[in-house]
C-alpha cells in the first residue's frame, strides 16, 4: 500500500501527466501542463484556506471538504487537539482536587524555594501564620515569620528538627514549625497549631509544682510535732516504735516532695549556664566522703583520668553524681565495689559510674529514667529509694547537652555513663594560684 | 514601589546586596520582636531570670545594628543608589535606629521585670501592662510586616493605632498615681510599673516611626509630624 504522502505526489503527477496528454492531443503540450498545474494550485489553495479557517474559528465540523492528504492532516490535528484538551481538563480537575485537599489540611504548608521565597501556601498557613496567598508569593518566608527560631530552622534544613514559635496572628497561640527538604532545592515548611499541647504541658507542670508546694507545709507541721514527741521523756514505751516509723516515713515523703519540686524546676528551665566551671575530680572526692563509712556499703573508688573541667551548674552536677552513686551503692552488696571515673577525649568527656551489683535486665533499661519507675515493685519502699533520682539525672544532663548511656549485665553489675559534648568541657584548665606549680 | 521593583537592576550583585540588606533588617526586627515578647512575659509571669536574660541579650540587637549600618554605608559609597533605592537605604538607616531603641526599651523592661519579681504582686498580675504590651507588640509586628510587604495601608493602620496606645498609657499613669496616693509604701513598686509602661509607650512610638519610614520609602513623601489627616491623599481606598 502507498502511504498518504506518496499518494499525494502520485495524484499530482497524474494530473500534470493528464494535462500534458490533453495538450499534446491539441498540439500544445505546454499549455496543457500549465492549465493542469494551475488547476492543482487552485485546488490546494482552497483546501489550505478552509483548513486555516477551521483552525481560526475552532469550528472543525465546517472542515468537511478536505480530502486526501488534507483530510488526513485535519483528522490527525483534530485528534491531538481533542486529546490535549481532554488531558488539560483532567489535569485541571486533579489540580483542583489537590488544592482542595491541601486547603482542607489542618496543618499549614508553605512551599518555598532554595532562597526561602514562598512559592505557594495552603489556607491553613494563611490562617495560622497570617501569610497572604497572592501578595506574599516571592516574599522570603523568614521575612514574615521573623522569629529567630524559624531562620535557624531554615538554615539547618533538617526534617528532624522543629521549633515552637508564638503565633503571629493569634495571641497566646503556639505553632510548631518543621522544614522538610524535597526535590532539587525546594522545601516544605509545615506549621502545626500546638496551643493545646503547650497548655496541657504547662498545666501538668503547674499541677506537679502546686501539689508539691501544698504537700510541703502540712508535712513540716507533722515532722515538727513528731520530733517534739520523740524527744518527750514521758512518752510511753509502746509508742516509741510507731513514732520512729512515722518519722522515717515523714522524712521520706518530704524527700519525695523536694525531688518533685526540683524536677518541675528543671523542666521549666532552659539550657544550663556555661559560665560556671566545675572541677569534677574534686566533686567526686566530696561525694565519696558523703557516702563512705556508712555501715554495709561497698567500697568506693575514684579514677580521675583527666584534668578537664566542666562548664555547668555545680549544684546540679553534684546531684547527678550523688544520685548515681547512691543508686549504685543501694544495688551493690557490701563486699562489692563502686567506681567513679572521669575521662576526657577529643569528642568530649565522660563521667562513668560502675558497680559490681546485681545488674539490670535489658527490658527495664529504657524505662529507668521514668518517674517512680521501679524494677522490683515489691522491694520499692524498703531500700530508701524514691524513684525520682534517675529522672532528675536525665533532666540535669539534658540541660547540660549531655547524654545518659546505661549498660548492664544481670549479676555482674551496671555502668552509667554521662557523656558531655566537647563544647562543655574545658580541656586545659588554668592552674589555680594557690595550687602547686604543675608542669606545662 | 512594589516588592518586585527591588530586583530590577542590571547588576545582579546590586540586587543581591539590596535584597540581603532588607532581609537582615527584617531578621533584626524578628530578634527585637522576640526580645519584646520575652520582656513582657517576664513582667507578667514575674520571672526575674527571664527578665535578666532579655537584658543580657540586648547586645545581639546592637551588633546587628552596627553591621547593617556599615553595609548601608558601603552600598551608598560604592553604588551611589538613586530614587527608590536611595529612599530604601535612607529608610533602612532610620529603621534600624528605631529598632535598636526598641531593643533598649525591651532591655529596660527586662531589668524592671527582675526588680518587680522580687516585690509584692498585685492580684491582677499586671493586667494593664500585659494589655498595653500586647497592643504594642502588635504594632511592632504590623510595622515589620508593612516593611516586608511595602504595604502603605498597614503602615497607616499602625500610625493610627499609636493614639490608642497613648490613651492606654495615660490610663495606667492615672491608675498608678492613685495607687501611690492611697498607699505610700507601694510607691517604689508603682514607680517601676510606670517606667515599664513608659518604655512600652516609647516602643509604640518607635513602631510608628518605622511605619512612617515605610510610607516614605514607598510613596516618597515624608509624613512625619504632619498629622495623619494631611497624608490621607496617599492612602489608597
Amino acid at each position: 500500500m502507498l502511504d498518504s504522502g506518496q499518494k499525494f505526489v502520485l495524484r499530482l503527477l497524474l494530473l500534470l501527466g493528464a494535462g500534458v496528454l490533453i495538450g499534446w492531443l491539441y498540439g500544445r503540450a505546454e499549455i496543457g501542463l500549465l492549465l493542469a498545474a494551475l488547476l492543482g494550485l487552485v485546488w490546494q489553495v482552497r483546501q489550505l484556506l478552509t483548513f486555516e479557517r477551521a483552525l481560526r474559528t475552532g469550528d472543525f465540523d465546517a472542515f468537511r471538504v478536505g480530502e486526501g492528504i488534507w483530510q488526513q492532516m485535519f483528522s490527525r490535528f483534530h485528534y491531538a487537539h481533542e486529546r490535549g484538551s481532554r488531558y488539560k481538563s483532567e489535569y485541571r480537575r486533579m489540580l483542583k482536587e489537590i488544592r482542595k485537599s491541601t486547603n482542607a489540611m489542618p496543618d499549614g504548608a508553605v512551599i518555598i524555594d532554595a532562597e526561602n521565597e514562598i512559592i505557594v501556601c495552603n489556607r491553613a498557613a494563611k490562617q495560622l501564620a497570617g501569610l497572604k496567598r497572592k501578595k506574599d508569593r516571592g516574599q522570603r518566608v523568614d521575612n514574615l515569620l521573623r522569629d529567630p527560631g524559624v531562620a535557624k530552622l531554615l538554615r539547618a534544613n533538617d526534617p528532624k528538627q522543629s521549633t515552637d514559635i508564638a503565633s503571629p496572628v493569634k495571641d497566646g497561640a503556639w505553632l510548631n514549625c518543621r522544614v522538610v527538604p524535597y526535590g532539587a532545592s525546594e522545601k516544605l515548611l509545615l506549621l502545626r497549631d500546638v496551643t493545646e499541647r503547650m497548655a496541657l504541658n504547662k498545666m501538668r507542670r503547674d499541677f506537679v509544682a502546686n501539689a508539691s508546694h501544698e504537700l510541703r507545709s502540712p508535712l513540716t507541721v507533722l515532722t515538727g510535732y513528731l520530733d517534739t514527741m520523740a524527744d518527750d521523756e514521758a512518752l510511753l514505751a509502746t509508742w516509741e516504735q510507731p513514732l520512729a516509723q512515722m518519722q522515717v516515713q515523714a522524712s521520706r515523703m518530704a524527700h519525695i516532695v523536694s525531688e518533685l519540686l526540683e524536677l518541675s524546676r528543671l523542666e521549666g528551665a532552659g539550657r544550663a549556664t556555661t559560665e560556671e566551671i566545675i572541677d569534677i575530680c574534686d566533686t567526686l572526692a566530696l561525694s565519696r566522703k558523703a557516702f563512705q563509712g556508712r555501715p554495709d556499703t561497698a567500697a568506693i573508688e575514684i579514677e580521675c583520668e583527666s584534668k578537664a573541667q566542666l562548664r555547668g551548674k555545680s549544684r546540679e552536677i553534684e546531684s547527678v553524681i550523688g544520685n548515681l552513686l547512691s543508686n549504685a551503692l543501694r544495688h551493690t552488696p557490701a563486699e562489692g565495689r563502686v567506681t567513679l571515673a572521669w575521662r576526657s577525649g577529643p569528642d568530649g568527656a565522660d563521667l562513668v559510674v560502675t558497680d559490681t551489683g546485681e545488674g539490670i535486665a535489658e527490658e527495664h533499661i529504657p524505662r529507668l529514667t521514668e518517674r517512680f519507675f521501679r524494677v522490683d515493685r515489691g522491694r520499692a519502699r524498703t531500700d530508701g529509694g524514691v524513684g525520682l533520682g534517675l529522672a532528675i539525672v536525665k533532666h540535669v544532663l539534658t540541660r547540660h547537652d549531655a547524654e545518659l548511656q546505661i549498660s548492664s549485665d544481670v549479676g555482674a553489675g551496671s555502668e552509667f555513663r554521662c557523656h558531655f559534648p566537647a563544647a562543655r568541657v574545658v580541656v586545659d584548665p588554668p592552674v589555680p594560684l594557690a595550687g602547686g606549680s604543675q608542669s606545662a | 514601589m512594589e516588592a518586585s521593583d527591588l530586583t530590577h537592576h542590571i547588576s545582579r550583585r546590586f540586587n543581591k546586596d539590596i535584597e540581603d540588606l532588607r532581609n537582615s533588617v527584617l531578621a533584626m526586627g524578628g530578634l527585637v520582636e522576640a526580645q519584646l515578647a520575652r520582656a513582657i512575659s517576664a513582667i507578667v509571669s514575674g520571672d526575674s531570670e527571664l527578665g535578666l536574660k532579655v537584658a543580657k541579650d540586648d547586645h545581639k540587637v546592637n551588633d546587628l545594628e552596627v553591621n547593617i549600618d556599615e553595609e548601608c554605608s558601603r552600598i551608598l559609597a560604592t553604588r551611589a543608589p538613586a530614587a527608590g533605592d536611595l529612599r530604601l537605604i535612607v529608610a533602612i538607616i532610620k529603621t534600624i535606629t528605631d529598632l535598636e531603641r526598641i531593643g533598649d526599651e525591651a532591655e529596660k523592661i527586662g531589668f524592671l521585670a527582675s526588680k518587680l519579681a522580687g516585690m509584692d504582686r498585685p492580684s491582677d498580675a499586671y493586667r494593664e501592662l500585659k494589655s498595653l504590651g500586647t497592643h504594642v507588640s502588635h504594632m511592632l509586628r504590623d510595622a515589620m510586616n508593612a516593611f516586608a510587604r511595602l504595604d502603605v495601608n498597614d503602615a497607616f493602620e499602625v500610625v493610627r493605632e499609636d493614639e490608642q496606645v497613648d490613651q492606654e498609657y495615660n490610663a495606667i499613669q492615672r491608675q498608678c498615681i492613685t495607687f501611690m496616693m492611697e498607699d505610700p509604701r507601694s510607691i517604689k513598686r508603682v514607680m517601676n510599673v510606670t517606667w515599664t509602661a513608659r518604655s512600652l509607650e516609647r516602643i509604640g512610638d518607635h513602631a510608628k516611626n518605622i511605619c512612617e519610614y515605610v510610607i516614605y520609602m514607598v510613596k516618597g513623601r515624608d509624613v512625619r509630624h504632619t498629622g495623619i489627616s494631611d497624608a490621607a491623599d496617599l492612602e489608597p481606598e
